[in-house]
């Protein structure tokens, strides 16, 4: 015989708009083994935890059903009402009124039947419940951050400077991401180098902090606290323990390469540093660039290094590091514009992408900071493309949220660096963030003109050979404008890494539609995943501008601080274990987990779990033919029971 | 032409013999006398003494491989089995239930065993088809040539083109003539848990005296617990007290099962079975 | 009274529960005939479940998990797919409707395409009527 108190909540009226809660109750009450069921306006709220705890003692309540939200949402609020009155959290069940009945119906009639029939199921589940022991678990201190663009850079540094060990593993040869290939930032039109750059130095200075470029995540194995994160370390062919950074080696190198930090918009050397204030400041070099692997000549390079640091036959190497927190923050790609064919990138020289545009303006850039085009020539007008790609169902429907600030930004440094006529065509301005208004209202000032209507091609002109002609409709005249310019700049949706799936499956992370990693929940956990201690910062979760960027890194780490900070922490108890009565011994178990939890005792011809391997999905249980595996919480009874009750009405 | 099952007996017996008498094996797994002729018993042979008890007649259908499972592992152990308990000795080698190492398999290349109910032959109708074992070490005769091939899946079309509702019209009437002797379970080489999901109390998956419901869920879980591992020898109908043609479900099974997965159970014994291995590659189509 | 099905799903907690979860939370509506069980896996799934849920009276069942590749738990749906596969044989040999069990891969942000299949799921099982053949009255 169980004692099962039932609390229903109103949510305000987000419940009880749809679901008669009073109803629910009295209805909860007739059900064997409810001794107490009751309804309330908010039981999140201090009082409403107090009346749970309350009646836990009052009527000896072994077990509690909450019928409320989401599981995920206050699950872990109900297991600490219940801890703290001496009920094991365990005990728990919520049944989810809200998400799954009140808020995707009108129907009060069908909301409260389905409720009742939700509410049944849980009441059958609840009196199988067995308590259960939360294992405890030592916590590696160290973090690891993925991803050395502002984000990764900004958490590092964060993390570091509370004195715990942070490695932090970038790709590319440099740490900086896009960030180091701006010239300035908006609205402020601060230098992007000035503020980025010595946050860079501090990387490679703080003690704290093993740098890894030129590195990937290859393996992921292990649970939060206790990360095993093997890390590849892509052949660099130069020994960065020899090199001093002398650099005579890029300058005696034959080879041409193309600069991916200068979007492609000129070569660089086979053996390089990717840009003057790259951090590490010591070279790669390019296997696909260089004449020596091309050819099987030249080896300039190694004969003009008097540290002996070249080395052609370096090989990938992996390392393993065990961390007990992770952040991902490896931010974006711009969208590939060449098959939006109307727009003509790729096939005329005009057309720029809005990274393409920001070299230009770069003092370290291609043009040394002047404005000329691909042809050496000044463009006379221009044409600023928003939304190519954006709110756009064929491809990305989000708003890539920085395109029409940057797009501003450009209008102004056109404005300061050409004579040009600068036009913009957008379909609607969105200058939401402190002081982009005023920037908007600005540039404004400054003589930009403001086409609303999304750029619908761009064409050769007829007329003036060399010129471009962009097409829209102006949506506030509503005519059809045929306007010729010199340059058009598209503005592209922002969209995850390419590789962001994969880094995905590594994490276990998951992604929407186009790849963007999900947070735990959009407003109360936007920095947490579904998977434990594993972290998001910056563009990789979801479009964002410099400044949302940063605070979303300090965030993400005070949330990894969270876990390491403590010595052990507590794992959810939900395992699975073996009866070894029932065990038949097929191994169906210890051939099929992902985990390598269970395995065989050839003595007693049955298997076993190791549960500290063990993640709780219940495949064991379900592939295991005697019923011999109990996965706890979710045991065949419960889920049995539990599934027998919700038919029942 | 087919060795004479006159013959098998006499090379089982001398192979046998020649196993135990050197020891490499301490008992042979094969058939005895029963109370007559049409009812041959399993038999285990100790020692060389005990080989002249052997029999082999076309009566012979039960499947060894069942008895595999009772003995400790790393009992060396010499088996006389056709061709489709050749496939069951895969499959359990498969499962890790016996080690290749540990076996001598006595290949039995036969056509013409007969049901000995009904005195009709096997065929492929209630087993796989096959008339030479897949697997073995020694052959107790010639490899079995110029007999028809067919396909274990013909017999079903009758019960394929049947409506839904004419089809579970034909399954209930047959599973509730279900009596829970078990008998299908017994004898089956596959179905070695101890104990059986249907004798759990823990949950309990369904009512355990024979009536409809939980007829159905023994038979329909047992259905999916050897899928792509029943290897079609169709011992479970013979032994079937009240004769349920249990094998056409099995066989509609094992037919799914290798079309969605490219592989029948027990042909390899480098492969996994079917349902605990995955593709990446495999089509959300077999869901629809 | 008209014929209202009872559905019984079983979603995996990380993908389908989390993409209900976000259909309530973007006010999409659905039918209420689906009744939901959380489960951590759709690898979890015993296909006795599925044959249970029918004897229960469940007229439809639906069962939702992460997208292939996606899995929480790396392989649990692939496992999944090819166990759930064969329970889909076997009801159909057996007789049962084919339309009545469904399996569905709906991700975590996927609150519309959730609804969509729980609407277009609740109609077809409408169009077939209540579930008799597993049913223990």
């Amino acid at each position: 015989m169980s004692r099962i108190g039932v609390f229903v909540c109103h949510c305000g009226l987000n419940i009880a708009k749809t679901v008669r809660v009073s109803e629910l109750a009295q209805f909860a009450a007739t059900l064997p083994d409810v001794v107490v069921a009751k309804d309330y306006k908010f039981m999140c709220s201090t009082p409403g935890q107090e009346m749970i705890a309350n009646d836990i003692k009052e009527h000896r309540l072994d077990r509690v059903i909450v019928t409320a939200c989401s599981p995920l949402m206050h699950e872990q609020t109900f297991r600490k009402v219940l801890s703290a009155s001496g009920l094991n959290q365990y005990l728990l069940t919520i049944v989810n009124i809200r998400e799954q009945v009140s808020w995707v119906t009108h129907d009060i009639d069908e909301g409260t039947a389905k409720s009742k029939a939700l509410l049944n199921g849980a009441v059958n589940r609840a009196r199988l419940l067995a308590p259960l022991t939360s294992r405890v678990i030592d916590v590696n201190p160290d973090v690891m951050v993925v991803g050395g663009g502002i984000a990764g850079i900004q958490a590092a540094l964060e993390l570091a400077n509370t004195g715990r060990k942070v490695y932090l593993v970038e790709k590319n040869s440099t740490i900086g991401g896009h960030m180091a290939q701006f010239d300035k930032t908006f609205p402020t039109l601060d230098c992007s180098a000035c503020i980025l750059t010595p946050k860079m130095d501090s990387v490679m200075q703080n003690k704290n902090i093993t740098l890894m470029t030129s590195c990937e995540v290859s393996e992921v194995k292990g649970y939060v606290g206790n990360f095993d994160i093997t890390v590849k370390q892509k052949a660099r062919y130069v020994d960065h323990d020899k090199c001093n950074a002398c650099l005579a080696c890029t300058e005696k190198c034959p080879g041409k390469g193309v600069s991916e930090w200068d979007e492609g918009l000129v070569k660089r050397k086979a053996i390089y540093i990717p840009f003057p204030q790259a951090v590490p400041q010591k070279p790669i070099i390019d296997r696909d660039a260089c004449t020596y692997f091309i050819k099987g000549k030249c080896r300039l390079c190694e004969k003009v290094c008097e540290q002996k640091a070249i080395d052609f036959e370096q090989q990938d190497t992996f390392s393993t590091m065990k961390v007990g927190a992770v952040i991902v923050a490896t931010g974006y790609d711009l969208m590939d514009t060449k098959p939006l064919v109307q727009y003509g990138y790729g096939k005329y020289p005009g057309v720029y992408n809005a990274l393409e545009v920001e070299r230009l303006f770069n003092s370290a850039g291609p043009t040394g900071g002047k404005v000329t085009m691909r042809d050496g020539k000044e463009p006379q007008a221009i044409a600023i493309l928003h939304c190519i790609g954006s709110r756009d169902k064929n491809n990305y429907e989000h708003c890539s949220r920085v395109c029409c600030m940057y797009s501003l930004k450009f209008a102004h440094l056109f404005k300061e660096k050409t004579s040009a006529d600068v036009y913009q065509f957008y379909i609607d301005m969105r200058a939401a963030g402190k002081g982009y208004e005023e920037f908007y209202n600005r540039i404004i000032e400054e003589d930009v003109k403001f086409i609303r209507g999304k750029g619908a091609r761009v064409a050769e002109s007829a007329d003036e050979p060399g010129r471009l002609i962009v097409e829209a409709e102006d949506t506030i005249t509503g005519k059809f404008i045929k306007l010729p310019v010199d340059m058009v700049v598209l503005s592209p949706a922002m969209k995850p890494r390419a590789d962001s799936k994969d880094l995905a499956r590594l994490f276990n992370l998951s992604t929407d539609k186009y790849g963007f990693f999900m947070e735990r929940h959009p407003k109360l956990a936007p920095l947490s995943t579904m998977s434990e201690g594993i972290f998001i910062a910056g563009v990789c979760q979801s479009p964002k501008d410099i400044p949302d960027t940063v605070a979303q890194a300090n965030g993400a780490a005070a949330e990894a601080l969270t876990i390491v900070v403590k010595d052990k922490m507590e794992l959810e108890a939900t395992t699975a274990m073996v009866n070894p009565a029932s065990c038949c011994g097929c191994q169906n178990c210890v051939r099929v987990c992902p985990y390598g939890a269970p395995f065989f005792k050839e003595d007693k011809g049955v298997s076993e779990i190791n549960e500290a391997l063990c993640k709780g999905c219940g495949l064991c249980a379900s592939v295991c033919p005697s019923s011999a595996i109990i996965a706890r919480h979710f045991t065949n009874e419960q889920v049995l029971a539990e599934m027998e009750g919700l038919m029942e009405f | 032409m087919a060795t004479s099952f006159k013959q098998i007996e006499e090379n089982l017996k001398t192979e046998a013999g020649k196993l135990l008498d050197a020891g490499k094996v301490s008992m042979v797994l094969a058939y005895g006398r029963g109370y007559d002729e049409k009812h041959p018993l399993p038999y285990v042979a100790r020692s060389l003494a005990d080989v002249d008890g052997m029999v082999f007649n076309e009566y012979c259908t039960a499947n060894l491989a069942r008895y595999l499972v009772r003995y400790p592992r790393g009992t060396k152990i010499g088996i006389a089995a056709k061709a489709a308990d050749s496939r069951a000795v895969i499959q359990l080698i498969q499962e890790d239930k016996v080690k290749r190492d540990d076996l001598v398999i006595l290949g039995i290349p036969v056509y013409g065993m007969k049901n000995a109910k009904t005195d009709e032959a096997i065929d492929a109708k209630t087993t796989c088809g096959l008339y030479n074992p897949v697997i073995y070490d020694v052959l107790l005769g010639e490899e079995v040539h110029g007999q028809p091939v067919l396909s274990p899946y013909e017999v079903l079309e009758k019960v394929e083109a049947m409506g839904q509702d004419e089809r579970f019209a034909f399954w209930k009437k047959e599973l509730d003539r279900c009596i829970r002797c078990y008998a299908c379970r017994k004898a089956c080489p596959m179905c070695y848990c101890d104990p059986c999901f249907i004798d759990q109390n823990k949950p309990k998956w369904g009512e355990k005296s024979p009536e409809t419901g939980g007829n159905l869920m023994y038979h329909l879980t047992r259905f999916h617990h050897l899928a792509g591992r029943c290897i079609d020898c169709g011992e479970c109908s013979r032994a079937c007290p009240v004769d349920i043609p249990l094998y056409l479900f099995h066989k509609k099974v094992a037919k799914e099962c290798e079309e969605m997965f490219g592989q029948a159970a027990g042909m390899s014994i480098d492969e996994k079975p079917a349902l605990i291995n995955f593709r990446v590659e495999d089509s959300d189509k077999i869901l629809e | 009274m008209s014929f209202e099905p009872k559905i019984l799903g079983i979603a995996c907690n990380w993908c389908t529960y989390t993409g209900a979860d976000l259909a309530g939370t973007t006010r999409l509506q659905y039918p209420q005939n689906l009744r939901v069980v959380r489960v951590m896996c759709s690898s979890r799934i015993n296909p006795s479940f599925i044959f249970k849920a029918f004897q229960l009276g469940a007229d439809g069942v639906l069962v939702g998990g992460c997208h292939p590749g996606d899995c929480h738990y790396n392989t649990g749906n692939l496992y999944a797919r090819r166990r759930l596969a064969v329970t889909k044989k076997i009801l159909e040999f057996s007789g049962m409707e084919p339309g009545r069990f469904r399996v569905e891969w709906i991700s975590a942000s996927e609150g519309n395409k959730f609804a969509e299949v729980v609407r277009e799921f609740t109609e077809e099982i409408r169009n077939l009527g209540p579930q008799t053949k597993f049913k223990i009255s």
